[in-house]
């Protein structure tokens, strides 16, 4: 506490006497697993606060488009056992999941299509040598340059003319084809790497495809539990994070609960900042008062008020948490189990010690 | 605590009984009344209705596509009530706190999720963990993966897919097993756009009827109280009464549950080519050997969302989705789709559906054959149970909506010629104390001494759908949770579940063979038994034939 040593209860006590006189607290990161998540938009819902994530301005940039569009979607497994042609559009998804090629078992037919014949694999705007890596077939284009590659895609999947020619023209036409001939083609992408106009393009371009053949998405979620707190946020409140319950009910809004706007802005006067899974900090300037449930090497961009380390889920603790290897939560156990507090620990002892006392469920 | 509810008119069915008189509730159960003792509290329920707690044996309440469904329409589900201090999240739209909430108000006390494809179970417990007051469950889906339909492929014994039934439901903590048009994933993956009883699941040569007659014959064979729950072939599609009756058919004598019959019960008649043929599939039911039941899936008319594991269906519903977005999945053990759909009065279509699930209710004769359900969200929300009864209950309240229906969709049906009213007895029979039977549940339903203290007591009220909304009292476990429609407080429920033996060697078998296929241990699909949540407790439903 302000940088002197002091018990978990003295300064979860502490932590409380600042979010309850906070006029609008925002609970911040939210790097956690189901517990810790639970835990801490019961806390926003009680403080009358908001709460935001870590990585918020990826998974809504993925969720506004699927909740404007639909989707068609799929998963690892799934394009592991039966999709017989990939398409990987946009760059540094080996970096978004290191692991993938090993997930999706690429260099193996897939065991449980009709036809084992070897997969097609391509990649549109890779990042350099991650085609080759892969060994699929590479389609050059920038980041800036996708959306109308893959409205050129469409296009030739729809058998309609494009002003586009040369190289590139006669390599989507060819990927068109493949994917059109496919028994069960998949899209491989993440929001991290691509702007909305090209993730609804891609959208597009699968509904397309399904009117006659089948194709999904395989968008690859960000990890550390990132999409489970989406999930646990949809079933509790409705919403996803970016979600205020200043008006006594949840409302969900992407600009305003944005915790780094509420906060430079001024309209947050408290944070309680949540990263148990890796040592990211805050990014704000402001010096709003801060409450930080922290990894222990973390460095925090000024002297919080309250400053508790917390164990990491899944190597300090058993922890319940999304896995993208199976595109569901697991149970994670601790690999490294230690006394370090959990999350969910934490903030209900900060709950406990509102004054207003804590609910017995 | 001993509790007296005193004077008030008891309807209670399993006991033959309805009349006025006195429940008696110490701890958690019913008690015969004591001598000589004084109750802690006396309730003065005169000239109120008491029943046992409703059981809901159909409603998608939790797990990944209903959260799909969440994030997929924001603006369905705006709250707009600020929230009394002692029940968090119970004003936020359709959470799980709110469902817990509603159900609790209409006197539900256990409601059971029917869906959960046997890989996303975890998911689905939790959101079950953060519903409070009822008990729950889930129905494991299975029919679809590559280890059945391997298993039937290669002619394995019955034995072997009981085993397999059985260390999936351990594995996913399910309290019975569904099947959802079962082969029909697979076809789909496969680009199939229809699937029928007989039609062949690709790669495998092995049809839909042989996959739901060898799930039958498991839970049979494992002794789970609840029969096979199978969801049909050809939902939704003019004619499918066709399905239905060859369904019935295939099942012979041995005990099945069809769910959500109303979306099985189309001719082709009329101009337009649909028409009810409700009637017929109503004789076919009352005719058909005991162990068959049906729940019916009543439309309701206003916005809603489908959310079904029957990705054919969905995949061909998403045409005509209302607004225009959907979410079509496909799962390595089962697809799925989320369609949001409006349900309009003006619209011919809508109205037969309206009223084939109205004729379902009242032509099969026996009410514990037929359950109550709008199959939610998929026909309408389960918020709108209160006007449902209001209709079963009332011909006058029917002959409203009737009358204002499109008169070429309402000749497509025999509802105006139905003069049929349900009584309350109908009512707890249909809501208690058959559920509880169909599940296995032997200390609910009823109010005899020993059962479990879950009690709805509710105003007489004439207009029937006020009186269903908001029950007087409601007593969860003793507990008393609601008053005068509003939860008074939380407190969490049992998930139950049935552990039927199998051979563990099944067991074996399976973790080679995840280790195998996808390179990753069984165990990561499993449902532990602790760490879901702190409130979530399990209890076991009693097996055996
Ligand atoms: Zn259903």
């Amino acid at each position: 506490m302000d940088g002197a040593a002091v018990s978990l209860e003295t300064a979860a006590a502490k932590a409380a006497r600042l979010l309850e006189t906070a006029q609008l607290p925002v609970i911040a990161g939210l790097g956690t697993d189901v517990a810790g998540t639970r835990a801490a938009i019961r806390l926003a819902e009680k403080l009358r606060g908001a709460y935001d994530h870590l990585a918020s301005d990826v998974l809504l940039r993925d969720i506004d488009v699927m909740r404007q569009a639909g989707r068609m979607v799929t998963t690892a497994n799934d394009v592991r056992l039966r999709a017989d042609c990939l398409l990987f559009i946009g760059p540094k998804l080996s970096e978004a999941w290191p692991d993938l090629a090993e997930r999706l078992d690429l260099s193996a037919r897939p065991r449980l299509a009709a036809e084992k014949a070897p997969r097609k694999i391509f990649w549109l705007g890779p990042g350099r040598g991650e085609a080759a890596a892969l060994g699929a077939t590479e389609i050059a284009a920038s980041p800036a340059a996708l959306p109308l590659a893959v409205a050129a895609l469409r296009a030739a999947v729809l058998d309609r003319k494009t002003r586009s020619d040369g190289s590139s023209a006669q390599k989507l036409k060819d990927l068109a084809a493949a994917l059109k001939a496919a028994h069960f083609g998949a899209v491989v992408w993440s929001a991290e790497s691509l702007d909305r106009l090209t993730i609804e393009m891609i959208g597009g371009l699968v509904f397309d495809l399904n009117q006659k053949t089948r194709c999904s998405n395989l968008p690859l979620v960000s990890g550390l539990n990132a999409y489970g707190v989406v999930q646990t946020s949809g079933w509790m409140t409705g919403f996803p994070p970016r979600t205020g319950f200043g008006r006594g009910y949840p409302e969900h809004d992407t600009w305003r609960f944005d915790a780094m706007r509420m906060i430079e802005a001024g309209e947050a006067d408290a944070a309680l900042w949540i990263s148990s899974y890796a040592t990211e900090a805050p990014k704000w300037k402001r010096q709003v008062p801060l409450i930080a449930l922290a990894q222990p090497q973390t460095r925090l961009p000024y002297a919080p008020q309250v400053r508790i380390d917390v164990g990491a889920p899944g190597r300090d603790h058993d922890a319940i948490e999304y896995s993208r290897d199976i595109a569901t939560f697991t149970l994670a156990k601790a690999t490294r189990a230690s006394n370090a507090p959990q999350v969910a620990e934490v903030v209900a002892l900060i709950d406990a010690k509102l004054a207003k006392g804590s609910e017995a469920c | 605590m001993l509790i007296r509810l005193a004077g008030g008119r008891v309807v209670d069915p399993a006991n033959k009984r309805d009349g006025v008189g006195d429940i008696w509730i110490r701890g958690d159960r019913i008690v015969a009344p004591p001598q000589g003792e004084t109750p802690d509290a006396v309730y003065d329920v005169s000239g109120k209705i008491v029943m046992a707690g409703a059981i809901d044996i159909h409603s998608h309440i939790a797990g990944g596509n209903v959260n799909t469904a969440r994030l997929l329409l924001p603006e369905n589900h705006r709250a707009h009530r600020p929230r009394p201090a002692a029940t968090p999240l119970s004003t936020a739209g359709w959470s799980t706190f709110e469902t817990g909430c509603r159900y609790a108000a209409m006197g539900f006390t256990t409601v059971i999720e029917p869906a959960v494809a046997a890989h996303h179970a975890l998911h689905a417990h939790l959101e079950l963990a953060d519903i409070p007051i009822i008990d729950k469950g889930i129905l494991t889906v299975l029919g679809d993966d590559d280890f059945l339909l391997s298993l039937l492929r290669d002619g394995a014994s019955k034995a072997a897919v009981a085993d397999y039934a059985g260390s999936m439901l351990a594995a996913s903590k399910g309290l019975g097993i569904k099947s959802i048009n079962p082969g029909g994933s697979v076809a789909f993956q496969n680009n199939a756009r229809t699937f029928d009883l007989d039609d062949v699941v690709p790669t495998y040569g092995v049809t839909s009827r042989k996959i739901f007659e060898s799930l039958q014959q498991a839970v049979i064979d494992l002794g789970i109280p609840h029969p096979l729950h199978l969801h049909i072939n050809n939902l939704g599609v003019p004619g499918n009464v066709d399905t239905a009756l060859r369904t019935i058919a295939a099942s012979g004598d041995r005990p099945l549950h069809l769910a959500h019959l109303q979306f099985y019960s189309y001719g082709k008649e009329g101009k337009r080519g649909f028409s009810s043929a409700a009637a017929r599939l109503a004789e076919a039911v009352n005719s058909a050997p005991k162990p068959l039941s049906i729940d019916v899936g009543q439309v309701m008319f206003r916005q809603t969302v489908t959310v079904s594991l029957d990705v054919v269906r969905q995949f061909d519903g998403s045409k005509l989705a209302k607004p225009r977005k959907s979410v079509i999945y496909d799962g390595e053990t089962n697809g799925a789709g989320v369609v949001p759909f409006l349900y309009k009065s003006d619209n011919f279509f809508n109205a037969v559906q309206w009223a084939c699930g109205l004729e379902l209710f009242l032509l099969v004769n026996d009410p514990t054959r037929v359950f109550f359900t709008t199959d939610h969200p998929n026909g309408a929300p389960f918020t709108t149970y209160p006007d449902l009864f209001a209709l079963i209950m009332s011909r006058e309240a029917r002959a409203k909506w009737l009358a204002d229906l499109p008169k070429e969709a309402v000749e497509m049906t025999t509802l105006p010629s139905i003069t049929r009213e349900y009584s309350f007895g109908e009512i707890a029979t249909m809501t208690r104390v058959a559920p509880a039977k169909l599940l296995g549940l032997k200390d609910r339903g009823h109010l005899s001494p020993g059962a479990l203290a879950d009690v709805a007591v509710y105003n007489d009220d004439p207009d029937r759908a006020e009186m269903f909304r908001f029950a007087h009292l409601v007593f969860k476990d003793g507990d008393l949770v609601v008053r005068d429609g509003r939860v008074t407080h939380y407190r969490f429920g049992r998930a139950l579940n049935v552990q039927p033996g199998y051979d563990a060697a099944t067991d074996r078998r399976l973790a080679r063979y995840y280790d195998d296929l996808y390179g990753l241990s069984r165990d990561m699909f499993k449902v532990p038994a602790n760490a879901i949540a702190p409130n979530y407790a399990f209890e076991e439903v009693v097996c055996g034939r």
